[in-house]
């Protein structure tokens, strides 16, 4: 849930400041607009069509702005990625034309769960609530992207390459996943659910049981 | 001793050899102003076409688990949809306007490099050609997406000729570009008349400088990355190795974003002449435009990597402290616009009205452009339609705002006839009720979690009600087009008949030298009879004006 906590941040910050701006600027140009369109005299040309000061401050101003946030966002983007921690549960993830795969080489049971992504036949990603999970995606084709909405994040698949994306969902749900990147004819198909279950209840089905939430 | 032969009349310097007339006049033109006219007229042709691919997959998404067009017709109507609008609209347009422009604006007789120019107009043209072409083979055209990362777009993943015909026609039009902007740049460079300086340029050729430099600079990555892409297409095993397939990606995001702002500083700079001629004054805060113009480039060179935050493998920070640093630049050339308008009493014709729009609504892509320029943001928008929209937002809430701005504005120029005001301010209602309409909603739809490139969507994912509203924005924005042709064509079937009303030299009391030229204007620009007004600033017609004691 870090992801998603850290994006409503960033988000919500940058929107204002981004809606602040937009309505400044239209208002200033409704201002003009509207205040000489009645019987005022016709503004005369500016006699000096530069103002170096006012300019020179203002980009000051611009940059000042452009170094906070460079600064900040930063460091809210390397607060999303904190190392792993002690033996975070590993599951190995594959997309391929049209669904995914998932693997999780410490399971006693060697679980894998994969599908079709045709009609109902989704797969459902299980993993413990509360417990950091380390997901390592590759793919077996083309280029994909692992997307969950909910949790406001996404990280692409390649083939030939593992990319490592680390998250904790710290209470018990579903949740739907997708491929962002476009990956060819039913691309709008390769859906997947992730299900974050009680440790107790993962342990369970680690061992070969049903994975109740 | 021998003598040398006398040299052969050269057309476009002396004009003393007669052009064919009629269509082999047309295709064989050295004259640039009917080189510009062949490329932006195109480019308008293929708008139309591309609009009405935008229609079909507007139509597929307005209801959920829509079939009309079947996945496999809609990824190829997506990809030559913005494929068509990148490579073949929106940077021909903008080239094809400094073709026409730049001469007459810097005083000129003709372009430099006239054959190349037409060669650039002939590239793009049967590279247009050959990328639609794919739709009339077995297979069908490309399906990959205007960007078409391998190993997708290889031979293995998207077989048939129509991905091989969109290879040779992205290459040929591109190739035509930068021909085009060489010869815009030398024009600049060379041919101006006595008296205008670097810094008596209009803004206009100054953006132009800016956009040649980022087209000769940034294009040929992207031939490098289409090259790298027919070799895989022959030997699969290339991109068996990751190091191909994240190199690709920075091969073509080097040329894509820059791109971006070969799409936007030419509209941008129309925009830019446009507010200060309604506005009678001078444009507010020209060096510091210009030499931020050149910042602006320099700095599109080095962003690429923000367009590839998501794949894990590209610097972050470094990618996102470049692109948002682009707003310091960006907020400088929004200063110069703000402060051309305020205070001013603007005359609300149609081209003011497509250039005022302009302001506000490109905002709208600009400041979103800074949140997809954040990586933890990003993450989550991208490949979604939150980026669907920022794009939208740039390219037609702003670009082609800024297009129309230049059509009504120039076209009494190159017609000799003024457009119809009336139907004019219909095109400019319908398209700003239309823009905001399809690209607003999509924003939301990508926050909510729809990918972008998807052929349709599940009843129980809620897109519906903000793609039904997008497809109605759509149906504005197709009313609005379609009176926009009927405008151009009624007015010159009316001049044809000789019932247009004359619209003179200088309709608008315009500031640039292509005012001080007859509409339109003769073979070599400006007739011997009619002397160029001394250039004394970027303004010379204004300060023509000035010294006369005329209006202000």
């Amino acid at each position: 849930m870090r992801q998603r906590h850290i994006f409503g941040t960033v988000f919500t910050v940058e929107a204002a400041i981004a809606g602040a701006v937009f309505l400044a600027v239209l208002g200033l140009l409704a201002w003009t607009l509207l205040r000489h369109r009645g019987g005022h005299p016709p503004a005369r040309a500016a006699e000096r069509a530069e103002r170096p000061r006012l300019e020179a401050y203002y980009v000051g101003a611009l940059a000042a702005f452009a170094v906070f946030l460079v600064a900040w966002t930063a460091w809210q983007n390397h607060r999303e990625h904190p190392a792993a921690g002690p033996r975070p549960l590993r599951v190995d993830v594959t997309g391929f034309q049209w669904c995914w795969t998932f693997r999780y080489p410490g399971s006693p049971a060697h679980r894998s769960v994969t599908g079709t992504c045709k009609g109902r036949d989704m797969p459902t990603l299980v993993v413990p609530a509360g417990r950091t999970v380390q997901l390592r995606l590759t793919s077996r084709d083309v280029v994909h992207s692992l997307w969950v909405p909910g949790l406001r994040y996404k990280t692409d698949a390649f083939p030939h390459h593992v990319n490592t994306l680390t998250l904790t969902l710290d209470r018990a749900g579903r949740w739907r996943g997708r491929c962002a990147e476009f990956c060819g004819r039913r691309h709008h198909t390769m859906d997947f659910w992730i299900k974050a279950v009680p440790p107790r209840a993962y342990d369970r089905w680690a061992h070969g049981g049903t994975a109740t939430a | 001793m021998t003598v040398a032969p006398p040299a052969r009349p050269r057309p476009d310097d002396s004009g003393r050899s007669v052009p064919p007339g009629g269509w082999l006049g047309w295709i064989s033109t050295t004259d640039h102003k009917r080189v510009g006219l062949l490329t932006a007229g195109t480019s308008l042709v293929l708008l139309l076409l591309m609009g009405v691919l935008a229609l079909l997959m507007r139509a597929q998404l307005a209801r959920p688990e829509e079939t009309f067009l079947g996945p496999h017709l809609y990824d190829q109507v997506f990809t030559v949809h913005g494929s068509g609008m990148i490579y073949l609209v929106m940077t021909p347009f903008a080239l094809g306007l400094g073709v026409y422009l730049v001469p007459l604006q810097t005083g000129a007789p003709g372009i430099a490099l006239p054959r190349l120019t037409l060669l650039g107009y002939w590239l793009y043209a049967f590279g247009a050609l050959t990328l639609l072409a794919g739709f009339a083979t077995p297979t069908g055209a490309h399906a990959a997406g205007w960007f078409s990362y391998p190993p997708l777009a290889d031979a293995e993943f998207s077989p048939g000729t129509g991905s091989d015909l969109w290879i040779v026609g992205v290459c040929l039009a591109v190739t035509g570009a930068i021909l085009q902007g060489w010869a815009v740049l030398w024009t600049i460079l060379r041919r101006r008349t006595r008296g205008m300086t670097m810094l008596r340029l209009p803004v206009f050729c100054w953006a132009m400088i800016a956009t040649c430099l980022m087209v000769i600079g940034a294009f040929p990555a992207l031939l490098a990355a289409l090259t790298l892409l027919a070799a895989g297409r022959a030997d699969a095993s290339l991109f068996a190795s990751n190091a191909w397939n994240i190199g690709y990606q920075h091969l073509f995001w080097f040329y894509g974003h820059p791109v971006v702002y070969v799409m936007f500083f030419p509209y941008l700079a129309a925009v830019a002449e446009v507010l200060a001629v309604f506005c009678g004054r001078r444009f507010f805060g020209y060096r510091g435009t210009v030499l931020f113009l050149l910042v602006f480039a320099a700095l599109s060179m080095s962003v690429w990597g923000h367009h590839m935050f998501a794949t894990g493998q590209a610097a972050n920070d470094y990618y996102s402290l470049t692109s948002i640093a682009l707003l310091v630049p960006a907020g400088v050339e929004y200063f110069g616009m703000l402060g051309t308008v305020l205070g001013a009493r603007p005359r609300p014709r149609t081209p003011m009205l497509f250039a005022l729009a302009f302001i506000p609504q490109f905002l709208i892509g600009g400041l979103t452009g800074i949140m997809v320029g954040t990586p933890v943001i990003d993450y989550h928008v991208t490949d979604s339609y939150f980026v669907v929209a920022h794009l939208h937002y740039v390219l037609f809430a702003g670009s082609a705002f800024g297009l129309f701005a230049a059509v009504y504005f120039w076209f009494p120029k190159v017609t000799g006839v003024l457009l119809d005001e009336g139907m004019g301010r219909l095109h400019f209602w319908l398209l700003v009720a239309g823009t905001n309409l399809t690209f607003l909603p999509m924003f939301a739809l990508g926050y909510l979690g729809m990918p972008r490139r998807v052929s349709t969507y599940a009843a129980f994912d809620g897109f519906g009600t903000l793609n039904l509203l997008a497809g109605i924005g759509a149906a504005f924005l197709a009313a609005g087009m379609a009176v926009f042709v009927v405008n151009v064509l009624r007015t010159l079937h009316a001049r044809r008949l000789g019932r247009a009303r004359p619209a003179g030299d200088d309709p608008w009391d315009g500031h640039t030298l292509e005012w001080a030229a007859p509409s339109p204007p003769p073979r070599l620009n400006f007739p011997a009879d009619r002397p160029l007004p001394p250039v004394t600033s970027f303004a010379p017609l204004l300060d023509l004006k000035h010294r006369e004691g005329g209006r202000a």
